[in-house]
């Protein structure tokens, strides 16, 4: 069956599934957020019990086989503990809101990670050799009697088992009141922004103890609040610009030259809303949950409840391509309201090269879009279909009348299995794909 | 459209009050969805019953006109001070309609806990500003309130 990705029709094949199989989830283990470093090698996880797991591609052996180099275990840490906030008698979750990888500059890697209030900059490194030979302690460790030292020796390095260590560098603490929902390096590389639902703050890297607010939409009487910001990012080359959306279902584009404080935009995003569709819900599923620039930079995708819009930086009264990502709930919504699930923040992310879009659904369901083609699919992330390069078939949900064989109705849908977070390898056909405590990685057949 | 708005109604007020109990703390941008869409409810609902009332034969008003009103006194509502007062009123208009016998009390319904601070109040007591350094920019709050010096211990 035809795929999606480009220009050639692609087609997706099982790689790896990564979690436990049990039908009991402990919730620590719902991942929470999921990303790919700059080169792709590297493949983060965060969960809501503030772990970190990286998963690193192995090197592709000589022979060329069908599948590519498998993601294994790198590094596995604990990023974030709960705490507790005394003030306000509120329990601080560790869940990990975001992880983002800064570029690799020498050996060691680094990444970002938050949660609802601390970003903690963890550095990755490797440590494969080992100096053997000291004069003041033996080999254990312990203190050697000084008495029986007799004479020098230089240690020496020898090699040992590959050890990866991660250790928090920094940790950029006390500076939102409110939930931390984004983070975004700077292409400078030497900021980077965090939101939470009223502000933004602008760190340098290096410096802990202070940042700069840069938004800041608390109104003077939090009585007359009409919006908060839900999500904000870096330009990928513009170091001066950054876009943060909103929960009314608009983006602000902001230009940090203009004014070292951002309240007033430079371009503001926004679709005139369709009469026709008001209901009791409107509001929540206008609100955007993610905002991502393209690769180009030229175009950025958001994504609300039912839909991915993408739109062209230079115009700002509508969206040029808009994809209906579960159109069939929209007459669903007090029902989801009543389950919660309206409330679900939705991921989306483009691939390398910006011709495709991805965003998740219920039912471990998972949409494509072809930009070029107009082109979707939908796909499932099941241990069902986890055999080594087994090739997805493409899913439909039957929207009423007849349900043809292979579609699921509606009512079928498993609400409980919900694919929020994805992300695409940046330079190959690559994806993965979180479903609740389990990690799936497709990859393209002719990749 | 009235039953589904009162349904809409109870059913954001007792999501707002289990948001309070919440791992995490109240999640300000859910409260402030669920506080809009329970006055765009209330709204339909008082509407409708009020319409009843006057003109008991005529149709309900189109919803767009009653969502055009600002939403002042939407995190008001968490206290449902107004929606208190609003049930209690609904109460005794529908007992009056359906010849029940009117429940005489001021009890409040079972899933309202007891008033509690208004949101947001302590937070504003908490806050910290830093003089400006005089380049223009703004720099953050700082709240004492997390203990820094914390271990950490390397993995």
């Amino acid at each position: 069956m035809a795929g999606v990705g480009g220009g050639n029709d692609f087609q997706w094949c099982f790689s790896q599934v990564k979690g436990a199989i049990d039908e009991d989830v402990a919730e620590a283990d719902i991942i929470s957020t999921v990303e790919f470093n700059y080169s792709g090698e590297l493949l983060a996880t965060g969960d809501k019990g503030g772990r970190v797991v990286i998963f690193q591609r192995e090197q592709e052996s000589k022979n060329r086989s069908l599948s590519r180099g498998e993601y294994n275990v790198y590094s596995t840490f604990q990023s974030h503990e709960p705490e507790f906030d005394y003030l306000k008698s509120l329990e601080i979750e560790e869940k990990i809101n975001k992880i983002r990888w800064l570029p690799q500059q020498n050996a060691a890697h680094f990444l970002l990670s938050t949660n609802d209030k601390t970003i903690k900059l963890w550095k990755i490194s490797e440590r494969d050799k080992r100096a053997e030979g000291y004069n003041l302690k033996d080999e254990d460790g312990r203190l050697r009697d000084p008495f029986r030292i007799t004479s020098l020796r230089v240690p020496v390095l020898m090699p040992m088992d590959l050890m990866v260590e991660a250790s928090p560098r920094r940790i950029f603490a006390n500076a939102h009141t409110y939930h931390i929902n984004s983070i975004s390096v700077n292409s400078d590389y030497q900021t980077y922004l965090s939101a939470d639902d009223l502000r933004i703050n602008l760190w340098h890297l290096e410096i802990t103890d202070r940042s700069f607010n840069i938004v800041d939409i608390k109104p003077a009487n939090m009585e007359e609040l009409t919006e908060v910001i839900t999500a904000a990012e870096c330009h990928p080359h513009q170091c001066n610009v950054f876009v943060y959306s909103s929960s009314k279902g608009t983006i602000r584009l902001c230009d940090m030259r203009a004014a070292a404080l951002c309240d007033r935009h430079s371009k503001f995003f926004e679709e005139p809303e369709d009469p026709s569709s008001r209901s009791f819900f409107s509001e929540i599923i206008s609100s955007i949950s993610d905002v991502k620039f393209s690769h180009s930079g030229r175009y950025m995708m958001t994504r609300d409840y039912l839909s991915v819009k993408v739109w062209d930086l230079n115009m700002e009264n509508r969206p040029v391509e808009t994809y209906q990502v579960h159109e069939y709930l929209r007459s669903k919504l007090c029902s989801l309201y009543e389950n919660d699930c309206i409330f679900d923040k939705f991921e989306c992310c483009w691939n390398g090269s910006d011709s495709a879009i991805m965003t998740g659904s219920y039912n471990n369901f998972f949409r494509m879009f072809d930009r070029n083609t107009r082109r979707d699919i939908t796909l499932e992330a099941s241990r069902e279909n986890s055999k080594p390069r087994a090739m997805l078939k493409p899913r439909k949900v039957c929207t009423g009348g007849k349900r043809k064989k292979d579609e699921i109705s509606v009512d079928s849908l498993d609400f409980n299995k919900k694919i929020l977070h994805t992300a695409w390898h940046p330079k190959e056909n690559v994806i993965a794909v979180a479903a609740t405590n389990n990690l799936y990685i497709f990859q393209d057949k002719m990749n | 459209m009235d039953v589904e708005a009162r349904r809409i109604m109870a059913l954001s007020i007792s999501k707002l009050y289990s948001s309070r109990t919440q791992r995490g703390g109240l999640r300000l941008h859910r409260s402030l969805l669920l506080s809009m869409t329970m006055r765009a409810a209330r709204d339909i609902y008082h509407a409708a019953v009020e319409q009843e009332q006057v003109v008991p034969c005529a149709p309900e008003e189109p919803m767009d006109t009653k969502e055009q009103d600002t939403v002042n006194d939407s995190l008001k509502e968490v206290n449902t001070r107004e929606p208190k007062d609003n049930l209690e009123e609904d109460k005794e208009n529908q007992d009056s309609k359906s010849r029940k016998r009117r429940v005489k009390t001021a009890i409040e319904p079972d899933f309202l806990p007891p008033k509690k601070a208004r949101m947001d109040t302590d937070e504003e007591r908490q806050e910290v500003l830093k003089p400006n350094n005089g380049n223009g920019c703004r720099q953050t709050e700082t709240l004492t309130a997390f203990p820094t010096n914390r271990a950490i211990v390397a993995c």
